[in-house]
């Protein structure tokens, strides 16, 4: 053996021991860790950084440390995410999965590996699989935005909607409720309907474009506040303070669209508490063996408008001390 | 985990500890890596925890292996992320609707391993369009790929309308039942992939080093005229590694789709970045001609444990970023410290 082998071996020999003797002393940790992994599809959208925040902030106060992840919509990154949580013993995952279908192999994963799944904001497509889905009813939402819409066009009028990412089933459910109440008054016409997959830059092409081939429309309904703000900004450019724009999620920047008088109302999803409810249950699963509760339980919207707009921040309302009783 | 991969050439006569270490610096590299997070991650280095990376590090070491050789002929491949989703999508086809032929009107079912073959095949083919844009009508290497990244993405879209393929566990019905054996499965305790990528590697090194082909790869990256005046069909070489890169990729596609049972057509997005910072952590040189398969998985294993790692610590995701991309520019920095002082080989 000459000498320059030999010494690439004693080298690698060096590593590999000093790796064993690691591997002996920081051997395997202590099961059941207090440990809650929080995942959702990302950090610096707001939705999704509150509803991270707010099971962290739970999850601390109930005595459990955290880690936050984001899986940016990628159902291979979330499975990558999923087997870290499994191997890091976590006690629970919080997760706002990456898609209804794709998602359910990480969740049977992790189930059989002994860590419960509470899925927030998203459902998954099976039932049985996740200790809990705690999703907003985005149909009651979409009626109360859709009423609030009507009322604000004085039950008239051309419209577009702006539609979320077709193959996301919020998308498809917010449409339906939408519908539901907008067809219910026969002079309000919907001349376009267009997707623009949640986002504030194609919502606002789009809108630039519908206002060239429908310059009478009245108003524009979308299936979320980033594209509200899309929409808001073409009719800015266009010079047409007159449309009404109602968004869906609660966000501070449609709150502040509001108060301006450049948005009529958005519908705000409790993301925030929908968070702590699961980290309540997964607590209380973790130390009963039961949620006391179904599989899928739905939390009702609320609609904002200029009458309650400057109570919401973070995607919760501060409670009011001056005039809680309002009509 | 792949230490007795990393080959080295045997060349200059001589080196002091430090030029031997900073040839070694992948290896380094992920000792460091490793010594670090299983101090600081905790249960880093449980059985259980090593075994997931592996499987981690087994997506990136497959595209590597296949990029290793593209990267040996002086090109680049930017297609394989996109190539990967489509083939699960066409995986994720063929196991939920058939195969339509339509003039007899027919709807096949395939068994799985001709799932497998279908969808590594079409990888090939893919590869092999690359291949022919670089060497019949010249076509740089990164546009070529690049725009293969956007139609072969397209197309994974086309196929489901943007929907996702779910429950790929087939049916007894239609004989193709197993598919999520391919990324999910384990034998002796190790995750398939794990193996497959082993066995991968194993034949991939033997080629690089020991085959006529193999040199020619690296002669057509070290210097492509003097390849061709001494004989060697550049064309048909670098047509070859973007098949075998395509292939890969094919392969890859399989393991994730079958990994989560279902074909999402975003899948794979951004895994053309992870496979050529493995190629480049292990050694090898953009400019063709350098490198090894088993530096490939040793900078596979650094990629792959060092995402692992900080996930599992806790790193905020915004700090992961600028980590990783810190660890590939200083990789080559001291891959340009090793050409400027330790002598270059090859």
């Amino acid at each position: 053996m000459n000498p320059r082998r030999f010494r690439i071996l004693l080298v690698a020999g060096a590593l590999i021991a000093v790796l064993a003797a690691l591997w002996l002393f920081a051997g395997p940790a202590a099961r059941h860790s207090k440990l809650m992994v929080v995942i959702t599809p990302s950090l610096d959208n707001p939705f999704f950084g509150q509803e991270a925040i707010g099971a962290e902030e739970r999850a601390r106060a109930l005595g459990y440390s955290t880690l936050k992840f984001s899986h940016g919509d990628d159902a291979y990154k979330q499975s990558e995410l999923v087997d870290t949580a499994i191997a890091r013993n976590a006690a629970a995952i919080i997760l706002d999965n990456a898609g209804a279908d794709a998602s359910l192999a990480a969740v049977l994963r992790a189930r059989a590996a002994g860590v419960p799944v509470f899925l927030i904001d998203r459902e998954i497509s099976s039932r049985g699989a996740a200790a809990v889905q705690i999703v907003s009813n985005n149909y009651q939402g979409a009626t109360l935005g859709a009423q609030a819409f009507a009322e604000a066009l004085g039950e008239r009028g051309p419209y577009l909607e702006l539609v979320g990412r077709e193959s996301d089933t919020n998308a498809i459910i917010r449409s339906r409720g939408y519908h539901d109440v907008l067809a219910q008054y026969p002079d309000l016409k919907m001349v376009s309907r267009q997707s623009a997959n949640w986002d504030q830059a194609q919502a606002f092409t789009v809108t630039q474009s519908v206002l060239q081939a429908h310059p009478e429309i009245r108003g524009v309904i979308a299936g979320n506040d980033t594209m509200a703000l899309g929409a808001v900004a073409a009719l800015e450019s266009a010079g047409r303070a007159d449309v009404v724009v109602v968004g869906f999620d609660g966000s501070n920047d449609a709150r502040d669209a509001i108060i301006a008088g450049k948005m009529r109302a958005t519908v705000l999803q409790p993301a925030k508490r929908q968070a702590q409810f699961a980290v309540d249950l997964a607590d209380r699963f973790l130390r009963t063996g039961s949620t006391g509760q179904r599989e899928k339980l739905l939390m009702d919207c609320f609609l904002i408008d200029r009458g309650n707009a400057a109570q919401l921040k973070d995607f919760a309302l501060a409670p009011t001390p001056a005039s809680p009783r309002t009509s | 985990m792949a230490t007795q991969s990393a080959s080295i050439p045997s060349t200059a006569p001589s080196l002091g500890l430090a030029a031997l270490l900073i040839r070694l610096r992948a290896l380094v590299a992920l000792f460091i890596v490793l010594v670090f997070f299983s101090t600081l991650a905790p249960n880093f280095l449980s059985i259980g925890s090593l075994l997931i990376m592996a499987k981690h590090i087994a997506i990136i070491a497959m595209l590597g292996i296949g990029m290793t050789y593209v990267i040996l002929t002086g090109g680049i491949d930017l297609s394989v992320g996109s190539i990967a989703g489509l083939s699960g999508m066409v995986a994720g086809a063929l196991i939920l609707h058939g195969l339509t032929i339509v003039p007899l009107g027919l709807v096949i079912y395939p068994s799985v391993p001709m799932v497998v073959l279908i969808a590594v095949l079409l990888g090939g083919l893919i590869g092999l369009a690359n291949g022919t844009l670089v060497t019949r009508l010249g076509v740089a290497p990164f546009i070529a790929t690049l725009g293969m990244l956007y139609v072969a993405r397209g197309a994974a879209l086309l196929l489901s309308d943007g929907a996702t393929f779910p429950n790929l566990v087939g049916s007894p019905d239609y004989g193709n039942q197993g598919f999520p054996w391919l990324g999910a499965g384990r034998m002796l305790g190790v995750p398939v992939p794990v193996l497959i990528v082993l066995m991968l590697a194993l034949a991939a090194a033997f080629v690089a080093a020991r085959t006529p082909f193999g040199r020619y790869v690296y002669a057509v990256g070290g210097n492509a005229r003097a390849a061709l005046l001494s004989g060697v069909r550049v064309g048909g070489v670098t047509r070859a590694v973007y098949v075998i890169s395509g292939m890969c990729a094919g392969l890859v596609g399989l393991l994730v789709a079958s990994d989560l049972v279902s074909a999402h057509p975003a899948s794979g997005q951004t895994f053309e970045l992870s496979a050529i910072a493995a190629v480049v952590l292990g050694g090898a040189s953009l400019a063709g001609g350098r490198g090894t398969i088993g530096g490939t998985m040793v900078g596979a294993c650094v990629i792959g444990t060092l995402g692992d790692g900080m996930v599992m610590m806790g790193v905020s995701e915004f700090w992961q970023m600028v980590i990783k991309g810190t660890v590939i520019v200083a990789a080559v920095v001291f891959d340009q410290l090793q050409a400027r002082f330790g002598g270059r080989e090859s």
